[in-house]
């Protein structure tokens, strides 16, 4: 049976009592059934369980006039107990509230009112702290006064002793009490330890009994001493961790503690001491007096402190600081306190004009603007650049603003648009810089500027002769420029200086590869197999070893064995639509006839290929895209015309949804709009509405000509794009945007956004931004913003919100605002216009 | 990070040979299986300032933003540890009351 004490919360609910204020219901409230009986009419067994319930949720005070109207009815020694713990427990909490002299009250009431014992568990501590020692010493004198307390009064008033004011006549103590008998040998120990003499310290220290009330003097001592002497040392760590934490020169075993910590953490610590202690530890760790109020200051910012009153307790305290130390903190603060340049120049001096663009760049990057610190970049790179000492400076700029070094880009991967041209920048300003070279190379490469590439090549390989890197580069530049041998030669070089690199085995093979189809598609077959025998001397993968079987078959002259050695090769190339499709790019690379090869290889055009074969033939050729740089998109498309028909079928199959995505991708990439159209229909099929098949079909049909796009499409994409909102899928959202905004022809605006600056009326850009946002929304916004700036520097912006579409159509109103207003609305592609720098005045 | 200069102890006009010999002197007194924390600080610190590139790098884009640990460290130097006096370890040995009388 569970017994009602054992239940208070359950009594307190049982009972409907609101207990709280249960002295002050009147009798009138018994004719209403919901408020509560008056205690006076309940019987005592249910006060008593009510009594237990308000103690266990410690409400002291309502427990107290419980009990003491139980009491009232019968002095039951159960409900003494009660009421005296209730007392303890009012007490305890209001001493830690810091009410000493309020608990003080109650702990005598629980003498007086419960008989229990004065001296005992906090009560001497109370006495002493609320500065009742005449009291304390009284109790000193009275003889009946139990030995553990008068030991536990003495040690306590050890404090008070050792701290009395010299010009004081001590209390009025029993002479033969230890507190006086110990006092010289303690007040002796402190003074030698402040004269610095071991030897009489140590003896001071011995006259000290072990059951002294000073005795927890003598380690501190010891801490104290070793620490003034190396406040590193790991003996005193030792010594302080045995301090008790509870004796009579607590606040010395605070402060020590703190001394003791390791550098950085007792200054923080620092701020939780009182005066006196942070002074000591201060003295402790040498600190000169005039660094004092600066230590202190640094104490009490918090962690991590807040960057501008940092910067206003260093710029006040300058002085203390060594010369320059107050000028570079408060200089690396700025970033973080923008607000505090004024303050800057007030205090050292104005900053030249590129520091100024450089703490403006770097104060977006720091609020994570990256977009908005490019403008100060630049023009900083640009004042850098004519400096002949610091070119490197500038020529570091240019390269980072275009993407390199910027993990926090992520796949953002270019800053900016115009990353070659940062790069060629940052090489011409500085070409020892390796690793920019090769990075400019492969993007002049990527772009297909070859010339360029090649150009840039001869002057940095001379620089890098040994970098098999940069070799490796410069043998993609020979193959993207259909220079074989030349790639050939080059690759060699790479293996010279690393023998064992897989790449550049099968970048040779492949040259040599590419070679022999050159020889194959001139009839020159004697040539091609030369170049298929270097090619087999580097190759060793399977699919290679397929390959070169092929080739080595186109490039006969024996068309029966060639024949057999075709169907092999198309079969080990995967067979069906595999092979077949290998087949038909050779024919398309080698300019053949595709219908002969295709039947010399035996392969079936009529058959429906599985949907697994159709992902495995998308896989290939983007695998085929990656690897053949050379390698055009109507090469490929030629080589899936035979197979349309049954690629056409397939699109009937079951896929899973990545797999049609994948598969339309494909098709989109190669602008093979009337797969694309059947495939993204068929996933339609399944996922009726999923905003990017909705995108796709609309792509089959519209790519070319959106200006077309009929009504019921556009709002078929526009809850396409809903929905892709909903699902936080930005890339479609993205994609959707792209092709139904520049056909939006309704917004009121007029579609050159120049001209809609122009409009009359409107002087403010900041007010004609905000009215673009308030009447065509945030889309409309990004929509302009993304044509002014850029898709890429629009999109990382958007990224670096973190997906805040309010925020950042916020940031744009003010960036665009601050742009027109220097007259370059709205941010040009190319910006040539010096941009201001926010602390400009 | 804390400032890699402070850091290894070396002046912001330290060059390639010094930065090294400091790094080894570092990585003697915080080796990793010491103090794993202190060491991948001393090694990032390195890394940051190792070359006349990454110092130009670090001059250019660090944004961290100094501590109070940092300015501690600045002026600590010309610290003298010294023994408290007597009135002053009387008044924190005392309590709050004593400490008033």
């Amino acid at each position: 049976m569970v017994r009602l004490v054992d239940q208070p919360l359950l009594v307190a609910r049982h009972l409907n009592l609101e207990t709280s204020r249960w002295s002050s219901m009147s009798r009138k409230a018994k004719a209403n059934p919901k408020i509560p009986p008056s205690p006076h009419d309940m019987d005592s067994a249910a006060l008593a369980a009510l009594a237990e319930a308000e103690l266990a949720l410690s409400r002291h005070k309502e427990a107290i006039d419980i009990y003491k109207e139980l009491l009232k009815r019968e002095r039951r020694p159960l409900w003494v107990d009660g009421l005296a713990a209730c007392y303890a427990g009012r007490a305890q909490s209001l001493a830690a509230k810091g009410m000493i002299k309020e608990a003080l009250v109650l702990w005598r009431n629980r003498q007086h009112i419960c008989g229990k014992p004065l001296v005992e568990g906090p009560f001497l501590t109370w006495l002493l702290q609320a500065g009742e020692q005449d009291e304390a010493v009284r109790l000193l004198a009275d003889t009946s006064l139990p030995e553990a307390a008068r030991a536990e009064l003495e040690t306590r008033f050890a404090a008070i002793l050792l701290a009395w004011p010299q010009d004081k006549p001590l209390p009025d103590l029993p002479a033969d009490s230890a507190l006086l008998r110990h006092l010289p040998a303690a007040l002796a120990a402190l003074v030698a330890y402040s004269q610095g003499d071991m030897a009489a310290l140590g003896e001071h220290l011995q006259a000290i009994p072990f059951r002294s009330p000073y005795r927890d003097l003598k380690p501190q001592l010891k801490a104290l001493a070793l620490l003034t002497t190396d406040p590193t040392a790991a003996a005193a760590t030792e010594v302080i961790a045995r301090l008790p934490t509870d004796g009579p020169f607590e606040r010395l075993t605070v402060a020590l503690r703190c001394a003791a910590l390791p550098a950085g953490l007792w200054l923080r610590a620092l701020h939780d001491l009182d005066e006196d202690s942070r002074q000591l530890v201060l003295d402790i760790k040498g600190c000169p007096d005039p660094l004092r109020p600066l230590l202190l200051g640094l104490a009490k910012l918090g962690a991590p402190p807040n960057p501008g009153q940092f910067f206003d307790l260093l710029a006040s305290h300058r002085r203390a600081l060594p010369e320059g130390k107050a000028e570079n903190f408060c200089r690396q603060l700025l970033p973080h306190a923008a607000n505090r340049l004024k303050s800057h120049a007030d205090t050292f001096g104005a900053l030249p004009e590129v520091e100024r663009f450089h703490l403006a760049a770097l104060a977006a990057e720091a609020r994570g603007e990256h977009g908005l610190a490019v403008p100060h970049w630049k023009r900083m790179a640009e004042l850098l650049g004519v400096d002949a000492n610091r070119k490197r400076h500038a020529a570091l700029i240019w390269r980072r603003l275009s993407g390199m070094d910027i993990a926090a880009l992520g796949d953002a991967g270019a800053l900016d648009p115009d990353a070659i041209v940062y790069l060629e920048r940052s090489v011409d300003l500085d070409p020892d810089q390796r690793d920019t070279q090769l990075r400019l190379i492969g993007e002049l490469r990527h772009a297909g500027a070859l010339t360029q590439a090649r150009a840039r090549l001869d002057h940095a390989l001379p620089r890098f002769p040994k970098d098999a890197e940069l070799l490796f580069e410069a043998v993609q530049v020979a193959l993207t420029g259909k220079a074989f041998k030349k790639a050939v030669g080059l690759a060699k070089q790479v293996l010279e200086l690393d023998p064992i690199n897989p790449s550049v085995r099968r970048l040779i093979g492949h040259a040599h590869f590419s070679h022999a189809r050159k020889q194959i598609k001139a009839k020159n077959h004697a040539s091609a197999r030369k170049e298929l025998e270097a090619a087999a001397e580097w190759l060793r993968g399977s699919e290679d070893g397929a390959t070169l079987n092929l080739l080595r078959a186109l490039a006969s002259d024996d068309r029966v064995s060639s024949g057999i050695a075709i169907r092999n090769a198309a079969a080990d190339l995967g067979g069906g639509l595999l092979g077949g499709f290998h087949l038909a790019l050779e024919a398309g690379r080698m300019a053949l006839n595709v219908a002969d090869l295709l039947e010399r290889g035996k392969v079936n055009l009529a058959a429906t290929p599985a949907p697994a074969k159709v992902v495995d033939l998308i896989r290939m050729i983007e695998a085929v895209r990656d690897t053949d740089t050379t390698l055009h998109d109507k090469t490929v498309r030629f080589a899936l015309h035979p197979f349309r028909p049954s690629l056409k079928r397939a699109a009937s199959g079951q896929y899973a949804e990545a797999e049609l995505r994948l598969i339309c991708e494909a098709w989109l990439r190669l602008e093979e709009y009337e797969l694309l159209r059947l495939y993204a229909d068929a996933a339609l099929k399944h996922w009726p509405g999923q905003p990017l098949f909705v995108y796709f079909k609309a792509m089959s049909q519209y790519a070319d000509q959106p200006y077309n796009m009929p009504e019921h499409i556009r709002y078929n994409l526009e809850r396409a794009a809903e929905a892709a909102h909903a699902q936080a899928d930005r890339r479609t959202l993205q994609r959707i945007q792209d092709l139904v905004y520049p056909i939006e022809p309704d917004r009121g605006f007029p579609e050159d956004e120049n001209d809609f600056f122009d409009m009359p009326g409107h002087d403010d850009p900041s007010e004609m931004f905000e009215m673009l946002l308030h009447v065509g929304g945030e889309e409309m916004l990004f929509s302009i913003a993304r044509q002014a700036m850029g898709k890429k520097s629009f999109d990382l912006l958007r990224k670096n919100m973190g997906g805040n579409d309010q925020e950042f159509a916020r940031s744009l109103v003010e960036l665009m605002t601050q742009q027109a207003r220097l007259g370059v609305a709205p941010a040009p592609r190319k910006s040539q216009v010096k941009p201001r720098s926010p602390f400009d005045d | 990070m804390t400032d890699p200069y402070r850091l290894l102890g070396v002046p912001a006009t330290a060059n390639d040979e010094t930065i090294r010999l400091a790094y080894l002197v570092a990585l003697r007194t915080s080796p990793p299986e010491r103090d794993r924390q202190r060491f991948e600080q001393i090694r990032a610190a390195y890394e940051a300032i190792s070359s006349a590139q990454a110092r130009r790098f670090h001059a250019l884009f660090d944004v961290t933003a100094p501590t109070p640990e940092d300015v501690l460290e600045s002026i600590s130097a010309t610290f003298q540890p010294r023994r408290p006096s007597e009135l002053r370890l009387r008044r924190v040995l005392g309590d709050k009351s004593g400490s008033k009388g």
